[in-house]
C-alpha cells in the first residue's frame, strides 16, 4: 500500500517505471486519435506507429527491452529520413499532421518517466485538436473527446497507481466532473466572442479532394460518379425545386485545347486567409437557400441558376457564378436567393467574350465540324432572316440527333484517344455527360454559336424528413450553355436528350440497366439504396450530422452575432468579451462558494465540537485560555478557580463531555446530551454575566461579550 | 529538511506560513491552511490551452473552441477535486518516535479523511516521503514517516508536508503539519573505553571477548533473551547446562554508570559511552543505576528501566521544545526576537 523512498535519490515523482494501466490507456487513446487520420496518413506511417506502440507495450510486459540511446537515435533518424523522402519538400498541413503523428510514435520508445507521460499527454491533446481541423462530423468529435477522456483516465491512474474503486470509480469521477463543468462549457461556447483570425493561416491540404476540378477531360466526371461522398447540403426557405431544375452551377470551362476543357481568366491572386464559414444567419426567407458545402480547397461555390448572394462570404462573378474570397478549406455555409425570373436577355455579349466562347483548336475532329456546317446550313434555310432563330434551330437539330440516334449514356465509356469528339458522335456513340457536353459545345462553336461547358452538380436526394437536400459527388454533371441573341445564355443539356432518367431522377436510375452505379464503392451506403434499413440509417445519421454542422460546427462569428441580436440588450463583440469574463468569473465564484459551503457543512457535522468550541471561547473570555492538550476536567478546574461562580456547572460540563467521548457509541444519547450541554453552557454564560456585572473588571475589555457569546 | 526550506524561502514567507499553521499535534486541513498551485505539468497544460485557443481562433474551428473550453473547465474542476482531496483531512501525530542518533526516527501519523476520500497523498519531511494511496471518507490510516536524526536530544520535524496531485497531476494541493510533540533521540552508543582497551575491534566487544579469561565473570543459568555468544558452549558440551557469563562482576562499581567516570572526554561522548553501557546492561538484564549531573536514576533492571535511562541520556541538558499552545490563528504576532526557532529546541514562548 505504501511506498517508502528517499526523496533525494529519486526526484521523479513516480519512481522509475510507469504504471502499465496508465500506459495502456495512453496507447488506447493514441489508437483512437489515429482513426480520424487513417485516410490521410501514409500506410507505412500507420504501421510504424503500431509497431512502436506495440514495442513499448511488450517492453512494459517485460518481454523485450526498450532500445538504448543509440538504437533509439538510429530508429529516429531512419524514420525521419523515410518521412523526408516521402514528403519531398512539400509542406502542407497534411505533411505537418503526419509529422506530428510520427513524433508521437517515436515518443513511445522514450516513455520511461511520468514526465514523458505528460509530454505524450500534451501531444495527444494537440493531435485531437489537429483532428478537428480535418474532421468535424459528430462521430469524429465523439471519438476525439472519447480519446481525451481516455487520456484523463490515464492521468488519474498515473497519479494514483492503485486507483481506489478501480476504473469504474475513475470513470465516474471524470463523468461527474464533466457533468459539473458542462454548463460553463456551453455558456463559454455560446458567448465567447468569435473574433477574426489573429493572423492568416492557410489550411491548404496537399491531398487532392474528391470533387469537380477546373479542367475537364472526358472521363473525369465518370470517375467522380463512383464516389458517394457528400458535396454539399441545401436547405430551402420555400419548397425544393423539381429534380430536373436542380442544376448547381459551379464553374465554366471555355477553352478547349488538346482534348481538354479548361477555364480561362481566373488566375487572380489568392491571399491566404480564411473564409467566413458561417455566412447567412437567421430565418430563411421563402426564396432563399442555405448551402453547407464540404471543403473543396477551391474558391467556387455552387448555385442554382439565377441566384443572388445573400450572405457576404460569396461574391457574384460576371458570368453568374459565385466565388468565395479564399479557397474553402473547411466546410462553409453560404446563403443565396433565387431571383424570380431569369432574364439576362438584355445583356450583350461583348466581342471579346464572343471570341472567348467561340475559341476552337485550329484542327481536329473534322467530322464534327462538318456536322456543324451541315446543321448551320439546314437551319439557315429554315430561318434565314433571324439569326437567333437559326441558332435555336441548330441547337434543336443537334438535340434531336442525340435523342433519335442510338446514343447511350454510360459509366463505362470506351477509350477515344484521337479525335475523341468525332468518334463519340459518329462511331462509338457511348459516353458520359462530360463527353456529350464537350461534343455539343464543340459542334455549337463550330456552327458559330458562342457556347461553354458548365460543370457542377445536377440533382440531389432528399435528406431525412425531406428537410434538406444532399448532393453527392456522383451527382456531378456537365452541361452546355449557348448564347442566343436576344435570349442570353440558355442551358442545353445533351444528357437530358440521351438519358432523361439522369435528369429526372438521378444517376442511379440512369445507369440501372448497366448496373454500374457505384460499382467500385462497396462501402457506400448509397450503393444499397434498395435496402430500406441502410438507407434509413444513413439518412438519419446524415441529418444528425447536418444539424451538428449547422449549429455547432458552424457556430461562428455571424451565427453568434445573429443569436446575440435576438437576445435583449444588443450584444456586440465587446459586450461578449465582458460577458465571457463574467461567465468565467461567476463560474469560479459559484464553484468556490459551493465548495466553501460544503466545507462549512462538514464543520457543522459534529455538534459536540461546536459546543466545545463555544465553551473554549467562553473560558478564554473569562481569562482562562485553553491550553494545548488540556482535558476538559483540567480546564474546568482552572475555570472554577478563576470564576468560583461557575465552578459547579463547569465541572458538570466537563464530566458530560468526557462521558460523551469515552462512553461506547451504543450507550450514547447524542441529541439529548447535546441539548443538555448547550443548556449548561447558557447557564454558565448567565452566571458569568452576573458576576461580570458584580465585579466590573473582567468584562471591561469586552462589554458586549454577553450578547455575542453565541 | 528544515535547512532546505530555509534556503529556498525568505524569512517572511516562513514566518507567514508558521503563523498560518501553528504547531499542533492535531491538524485539520481547511481552506485556511491548504495551499494549491499548478504543477509544472499544469503550467504547460495551461500554455497548451492557450495555443489551442489561438488555433481555434485562427482556423475558426468551433470544435477546437469546444475542446479548449472543456479542458479548461476540467482544469478548474480538477482544482476543486485536488483541494477537496485534502480538505477536511485530519492529521494526528499519534506517536513521535525514539531512536539513536543517526538513525531514522519513525513518526507515526494518523490521517483521518473527512467527507471525501483522500486519494494519493504524499507525506514528506524533506528526506523521506511516504505515499498513501487511499483514505476512504470517514476512515483513517496510520503512516510511519521516518525522520532522519543527527544529534541526540529532542527531534521535532519543522514541517511535515502533505501533498496530493490527484486526479490529473496538473495541480498540487499541500499543507504542512507542524507537530508539537518531539521525538527522542538517544545518544549514539559508542563502546566505552575500558572495554575497548581490552579488545581490538569495538564492534565485537560483546561477542568475542572470552569470559573464561575473566575471573570476575559471574556464571548464571541461561535465560530467554540472552545472546547466544554469551553462552559458555564449552561448559554446555561438558555438562549439558546452558550457562551464561555475566559481566556485572567485572567493574569496580558494577551497579552505577557514572557520567564522571570518563574524565577528559567531551560531554556528548560521555553520553554516548553511557548509552552503550546502558544498552549492554539492558541486554544482559543487569541491575544498574545511572548517575548524571543533576539526575540520578537508582539501580534497577528491566526494559522499562533501560528506556528510562536512555531517555535521561537523550534529554540531559536539553530543554523540551515547546511552542505556544493552541492559539487561534492571527491573535499573536511574533517579534523576530521571540519567534519560536525551529531547529534549536527550547525557547518556549
Amino acid at each position: 500500500m505504501r511506498l517508502l523512498r528517499r526523496a533525494k535519490n529519486e526526484p521523479d515523482k513516480q519512481g522509475g517505471s510507469l504504471s502499465s494501466l496508465a500506459l495502456l490507456w495512453l496507447i488506447a487513446s493514441f489508437a483512437l486519435l489515429l482513426t480520424p487520420q487513417l485516410d490521410r496518413l501514409p500506410v507505412w506511417l500507420i504501421l510504424v506507429c503500431v509497431a512502436l506502440a506495440g514495442w513499448r507495450w511488450l517492453a512494459q510486459q517485460g518481454r523485450v527491452r526498450l532500445p538504448g540511446r543509440w538504437l533509439r537515435t538510429g530508429i529516429m533518424l531512419a524514420l525521419v529520413a523515410v518521412y523526408l523522402v516521402q514528403v519531398q519538400g512539400s509542406f502542407t498541413v497534411d505533411t505537418a499532421a503526419s509529422f506530428f503523428v510520427l513524433a508521437v510514435g517515436l515518443k513511445w520508445l522514450e516513455t520511461r518517466t511520468a514526465r514523458d507521460f505528460y509530454v505524450l499527454f500534451y501531444i495527444l491533446v494537440y493531435l485531437a485538436t489537429v483532428n478537428f481541423l480535418f474532421h468535424q462530423e459528430i462521430h469524429w468529435a465523439l471519438i476525439n473527446i472519447g480519446a481525451i477522456a481516455l487520456l484523463l483516465i490515464g492521468l488519474q491512474v498515473l497519479n494514483a497507481p492503485e486507483l481506489p474503486g478501480g476504473m469504474k470509480a475513475g470513470w465516474r469521477r471524470l463523468g461527474i466532473m464533466l457533468l459539473k463543468v458542462l454548463p460553463v462549457v456551453v455558456l463559454l461556447f455560446v458567448f465567447f466572442p468569435r473574433m477574426a483570425p489573429l493572423w492568416s493561416v492557410p489550411l491548404v491540404s496537399g491531398q487532392a479532394r474528391t470533387g469537380i476540378s477546373d479542367t475537364m477531360r472526358p472521363g473525369d466526371i465518370s470517375s467522380l460518379a463512383q464516389s458517394s461522398e457528400r458535396a454539399f447540403r441545401v436547405t430551402f426557405g420555400g419548397s425544393m425545386p423539381e429534380y430536373r431544375d436542380r442544376y448547381w452551377r459551379g464553374l465554366i470551362l471555355d477553352t478547349l485545347d488538346d482534348g481538354t476543357w479548361r477555364q480561362s481568366g481566373y488566375d487572380r491572386y489568392q491571399a491566404p486567409g480564411r473564409v467566413n464559414v458561417d455566412g447567412g444567419a437567421g430565418e430563411l426567407k421563402p426564396r432563399e437557400y442555405d448551402v453547407l458545402m464540404e471543403p473543396t480547397d477551391q474558391r467556387w461555390a455552387f448555385s442554382l441558376e439565377g441566384s443572388v448572394a445573400v450572405s457576404n462570404n460569396v461574391v457574384k462573378q460576371p458570368d453568374e457564378l459565385f466565388r468565395f474570397r479564399r479557397p474553402a478549406d473547411s466546410s462553409v455555409r453560404y446563403r443565396l436567393a433565387r431571383e424570380r425570373a431569369n432574364e439576362p436577355g438584355a445583356a450583350l455579349l461583348l466581342p471579346v467574350d464572343a471570341r472567348r466562347y467561340l475559341q476552337l483548336p485550329s484542327e481536329g475532329n473534322p467530322r464534327a465540324r462538318a456536322l456543324a456546317g451541315e446543321l448551320r446550313r439546314a437551319s439557315d434555310e429554315i430561318s434565314a432572316a433571324d439569326s437567333s432563330a437559326g441558332d435555336i434551330e441548330v441547337v434543336r437539330k443537334l438535340l434531336t440527333r442525340f435523342r433519335e440516334q442510338p446514343y447511350f449514356y454510360t459509366l463505362r465509356p470506351p477509350k477515344m484517344p484521337d479525335d475523341g469528339i468525332d468518334s463519340l458522335l459518329f462511331d462509338e456513340k457511348r459516353g458520359f455527360c462530360a463527353h456529350y457536353a464537350g461534343a455539343t459545345t464543340f459542334v455549337l462553336r463550330s456552327a458559330g454559336i458562342p457556347a461553354r461547358v458548365v460543370v457542377g452538380y445536377q440533382g440531389g436526394e432528399s435528406g431525412a424528413g425531406n428537410e434538406y437536400l444532399i448532393v453527392r459527388q456522383y451527382d456531378a454533371h456537365a452541361w452546355v450553355e449557348a448564347w442566343i441573341e436576344g435570349r442570353g445564355w440558355i442551358r442545353i443539356d445533351p444528357t437530358a436528350a440521351i438519358a432523361p432518367d439522369r435528369i429526372e431522377s438521378g444517376l442511379r436510375e440512369a445507369v440501372a440497366e448497366e448496373g454500374s452505379f457505384l460499382e467500385n464503392n462497396w462501402t457506400s451506403p448509397q450503393r444499397y439504396g434498395d435496402v430500406a434499413i441502410i438507407q434509413w440509417a444513413s439518412l438519419h445519421l446524415d441529418r444528425i450530422n447536418y444539424q451538428w454542422q449547422r449549429w455547432v460546427v458552424g457556430y461562428q462569428g455571424q451565427s453568434q452575432m445573429d443569436l446575440m441580436s435576438r437576445l435583449p440588450g444588443g450584444f456586440g463583440m465587446r459586450e461578449l468579451g465582458y460577458l465571457t469574463a463574467g461567465i468565467v468569473g461567476a463560474g469560479l465564484l459559484i464553484a468556490g462558494l459551493i465548495s466553501a459551503l460544503q466545507i462549512r457543512r462538514g464543520e457543522r457535522r459534529d455538534g459536540y465540537q461546536r459546543v466545545l468550541g463555544a465553551w473554549h471561547k467562553l473560558c478564554g473570555r473569562a481569562g482562562v485560555p485553553v491550553r494545548h492538550g488540556e482535558t476538559p476536567t483540567a480546564l474546568a478546574s482552572r475555570l472554577a478557580v478563576a470564576e468560583p461562580a461557575v465552578a459547579d456547572s463547569a465541572r458538570l460540563f466537563a464530566r458530560m463531555v468526557n462521558s460523551h467521548y469515552y462512553r461506547p457509541p451504543s450507550a450514547r444519547d447524542d441529541a439529548g446530551d447535546l441539548t443538555r450541554l448547550r443548556r449548561l453552557l447558557a447557564t454558565m454564560k448567565r452566571q458569568l454575566r452576573r458576576t461580570g456585572k458584580k465585579r466590573f473588571g473582567i468584562f471591561r475589555s469586552e462589554p458586549h461579550s454577553g450578547k455575542h457569546s453565541d | 529538511m528544515s535547512k532546505q526550506i530555509r534556503s529556498r524561502w525568505p524569512t517572511w514567507v516562513r514566518n507567514w506560513i508558521n503563523r498560518r499553521i501553528p504547531r499542533s499535534d492535531v491538524q485539520l486541513l481547511t481552506q485556511r491552511n491548504l495551499f494549491i498551485l499548478p504543477t509544472a505539468a499544469g503550467v504547460v497544460f495551461g500554455m497548451l490551452l492557450l495555443i489551442m485557443l489561438i488555433t481555434a481562433i485562427n482556423y475558426q474551428n468551433s470544435l477546437i473552441y469546444l475542446l479548449t473550453f472543456l479542458l479548461g473547465a476540467v482544469l478548474v474542476g480538477a482544482m476543486h477535486q485536488t483541494h477537496r482531496n485534502l480538505s477536511d483531512l485530519e492529521l494526528t501525530l499519534v506517536q513521535a518516535g525514539e531512536g539513536f542518533a543517526g538513525d531514522d526516527i519513525l513518526f507515526r501519523l494518523r490521517a483521518t479523511a473527512g467527507r471525501d476520500d483522500a486519494i494519493a497523498l504524499t507525506f514528506s519531511d524533506g528526506d523521506f516521503s511516504v505515499r498513501v494511496n487511499h483514505v476512504p471518507a470517514g476512515q483513517s490510516t496510520d503512516i510511519a514517516l521516518p525522520v532522519p536524526s543527527a544529534f541526540r536530544g529532542y527531534l521535532r520535524p519543522d514541517r511535515i508536508r502533505i501533498e496530493t496531485r490527484f486526479p490529473f497531476g496538473l495541480l498540487k494541493a499541500w499543507s504542512w503539519m507542524r507537530p508539537v510533540s518531539a521525538g527522542l533521540v538517544f545518544p549514539r552508543p559508542i563502546a566505552a573505553p575500558e572495554v575497548i582497551s581490552a579488545v581490538d575491534d569495538g564492534d565485537q566487544t560483546a561477542s568475542s571477548r572470552s569470559p573464561e579469561g575473566n575471573d570476575h565473570a559471574e556464571l548464571r543459568p541461561w535465560r530467554e533473551g540472552d545472546m547466544s555468544q554469551r553462552v559458555m558452549w564449552k561448559r554446555y558440551a561438558r555438562s549439558g547446562q546452558m550457562v551464561v557469563a555475566d559481566w556485572e562482576a567485572d567493574k569496580g562499581s558494577p551497579h552505577w554508570l557514572d557520567f564522571d567516570a570518563f574524565p577528559g572526554t567531551d560531554h556528548e561522548l560521555r553520553l554516548s559511552y553511557l548509552s552503550w553501557l546502558v544498552l549492554e546492561r539492558g541486554e544482559n538484564n543487569a541491575r544498574f543505576g545511572l548517575n548524571l549531573p543533576g539526575q540520578i536514576i537508582v539501580p534497577e533492571s528491566g526494559p522499562a528501566h533501560t528506556s528510562r535511562c536512555l531517555k535521561a541520556l537523550a534529554t540531559w541538558g536539553e530543554k523540551k521544545p515547546r511552542e505556544t499552545v493552541a492559539q487561534p490563528h492571527g491573535t499573536r504576532r511574533y517579534s523576530p526576537s521571540d519567534k519560536p526557532s525551529d531547529a534549536t529546541p527550547g525557547a518556549p514562548v
